[in-house]
C-alpha cells in the first residue's frame, strides 16, 4: 500500500490510495469517489440492517423511516408500471434513487471538501455513466426475461424501417442520463466551490439551498427515466 | 470516446461504480426491500383481516340481537299467556270456595234447627211428666189426706186425659 496523496492545495488527489495486489502487476486505485461510495453505502446499509434486524408490526424509529421510503417509492413505481412490475424492478430503480440521492447530497455535507476522499461520486462522469449504463444494461435484462426474444420486436416498430432510429434512440438513452446527471450536480458543485472561494460566508447559502433541491430533482429524474424505459421494456403489448 | 475522455472518464472509476452499485443493490435488497415489502404485506392482509373480522363479528351480533330480540318478545308474550290463565284460575277458584262456603253454612244453619227442634220436643216431654207429678201433689194437699193408690192412678189418668187435650 502506498499513499499517492500529497497537500495539494486544489481538490482532492485521485486516486488517493493504490493498493498493490501480491504476486501480480495489478495495482488496485481506490478513488475519493469510492470511499465517500462507501460510506453511502455503509449508511444506507445500516440503517436497513437496523429497521429490519428486529421488525415490529407497529413500526418505530428508522424501521418507520425505511418503511416509508420504501412504501413511498414502491408506491410511486407502482403507480407507473403497475404492483407487480413495481415489485420486480423496484429494488433496481430505488436503488439507483437512494445511491444518486445520498451521492449528491454528501457534497453538501459541512466541510466535505475538507475531508480527504469525500467527493461527491454524482460530480463525475465515470460514475454517473456506470449508472446510465447499468440503467441501458438493466432495460435489456429485464425485457428479454420478461417478453423473451420477443423483447427485440419493439426496434422493429411501429415500422420496421425505423430501425435504425430505435436502435439510435435506445444507445442515446445512457449518454443523457449519464450527461444530465453528472452537469446537473458538476455544475452546481463547481458553482458553489467557486463562490465560497470568493465569499466563504453566507453567499454560497442560497446556491447550496438550491443543490438540495436539485440534487433531489436530479436523483429524481433519473429514477424516472430508468423506470420509463423499464416499464416500456417490460410492457405487454396488446 | 475522445468526448468521454476528454468530460474526465476512466475505465477503472466506471468499474468500481459498476461494482460498488451491484453490492449496494444486493444489500438493500436483503435488508430494506424484502422484509420491508414483506412486513407491508404482511400488515395490510392482516388489517385486512382484522376488518372482514370485524365485519363478521358485526354481523353476527346484529343476528343475535333479533334473535334476542324476538325471544324476549316471545317471553313476554308467554309471561302475559300466564299471567291471564292464573288470573282466570284464581277467579274460579275463589267462586268455588264461595259457593262452596254458602252450601256449607247453609247445612249447618239446618243442622242447627234440626237439633233445636228435637230438643224442643224433649223438653215439651219431660214438662209433661213433671206437671202431672207435681198436679198429684198439689190435689193430695188440697184433698188434705193422702189419696190412696187406686184414687191416685184414676186421678192421674183423669188428669192425663185433660192435659192430654190441652195444646202446649
Amino acid at each position: 500500500m502506498s499513499a499517492a496523496g500529497g497537500g495539494e492545495h486544489h481538490g482532492p488527489v485521485d486516486p488517493l490510495i493504490t493498493i498493490d495486489i501480491p504476486g501480480t502487476d495489478f495495482h488496485l486505485p481506490i478513488y475519493n469517489f469510492v470511499i465517500t461510495s462507501w460510506v453511502i453505502m455503509l449508511i444506507l446499509g445500516f440503517t436497513a440492517y437496523l429497521a429490519t434486524r428486529n421488525m415490529k408490526r407497529l413500526p418505530q424509529g428508522i424501521q418507520n423511516l425505511w418503511e416509508t421510503v420504501v412504501e413511498g417509492l414502491f408506491g410511486f413505481f407502482g403507480g407507473l408500471m403497475g404492483e407487480e412490475r413495481a415489485r420486480k424492478y423496484g429494488p433496481f430503480l430505488a436503488t439507483c434513487f437512494l445511491y444518486i440521492l445520498l451521492s449528491n447530497y454528501s457534497g453538501l455535507f459541512p466541510g466535505a471538501a475538507m475531508i480527504k476522499g469525500f467527493v461527491p461520486p454524482t460530480n463525475n462522469i465515470s460514475i454517473t455513466a456506470a449508472l446510465g449504463i447499468l440503467v441501458f444494461l438493466s432495460v435489456f435484462y429485464f425485457g428479454i426475461r420478461a417478453k423473451g426474444i420477443g423483447f427485440f420486436k419493439h426496434f422493429f416498430q411501429p415500422m420496421a424501417f425505423l430501425v435504425v432510429l430505435n436502435i439510435i434512440e435506445e444507445l442515446v438513452r445512457p449518454v443523457s442520463l449519464s450527461l444530465r446527471l453528472y452537469g446537473n450536480i458538476f455544475g452546481e458543485e463547481k458553482i458553489i466551490e467557486q463562490l465560497g472561494e470568493m465569499v466563504p460566508l453566507i453567499v454560497p447559502l442560497p446556491m447550496m439551498a438550491l443543490g438540495l433541491l436539485t440534487g433531489a430533482i436530479q436523483a429524481f429524474v433519473f429514477t424516472i427515466l430508468a423506470t420509463t424505459y423499464i416499464s416500456g421494456a417490460t410492457e405487454e403489448h396488446h | 470516446m475522445e468526448i468521454l475522455k476528454s468530460l474526465g472518464f476512466e475505465f477503472p472509476k466506471f468499474l468500481w461504480q459498476v461494482v460498488n452499485f451491484l453490492i449496494l443493490l444486493w444489500i438493500l435488497k436483503k435488508f430494506a426491500y424484502k422484509p420491508i415489502l414483506n412486513i407491508l404485506d404482511e400488515r395490510k392482509k392482516s388489517i385486512e383481516d382484522a376488518i372482514n373480522n370485524a365485519e363478521t363479528a358485526k354481523n353476527e351480533a346484529e343476528k343475535l340481537r333479533k334473535d334476542y330480540e324476538s325471544r324476549l318478545a316471545a317471553a313476554k308474550q308467554e309471561a302475559q299467556e300466564i299471567i291471564a290463565t292464573a288470573t282466570k284460575f284464581g277467579e274460579e277458584m275463589k267462586n268455588q270456595i264461595v259457593t262452596e262456603a254458602q252450601n256449607e253454612a247453609a247445612k249447618a244453619i239446618q243442622r242447627a234447627q234440626e237439633e233445636i227442634a228435637r230438643e224442643k220436643e224433649q223438653a215439651v216431654a219431660a214438662l209433661r211428666d213433671e206437671v202431672a207429678v207435681l198436679a198429684v201433689l198439689a190435689a193430695g194437699k188440697v184433698l188434705g189426706k193422702a189419696i190412696t193408690v187406686e184414687d191416685h192412678e184414676k186421678l192421674v189418668k183423669e188428669f192425663v186425659a185433660e192435659v192430654g187435650d190441652l195444646k202446649c
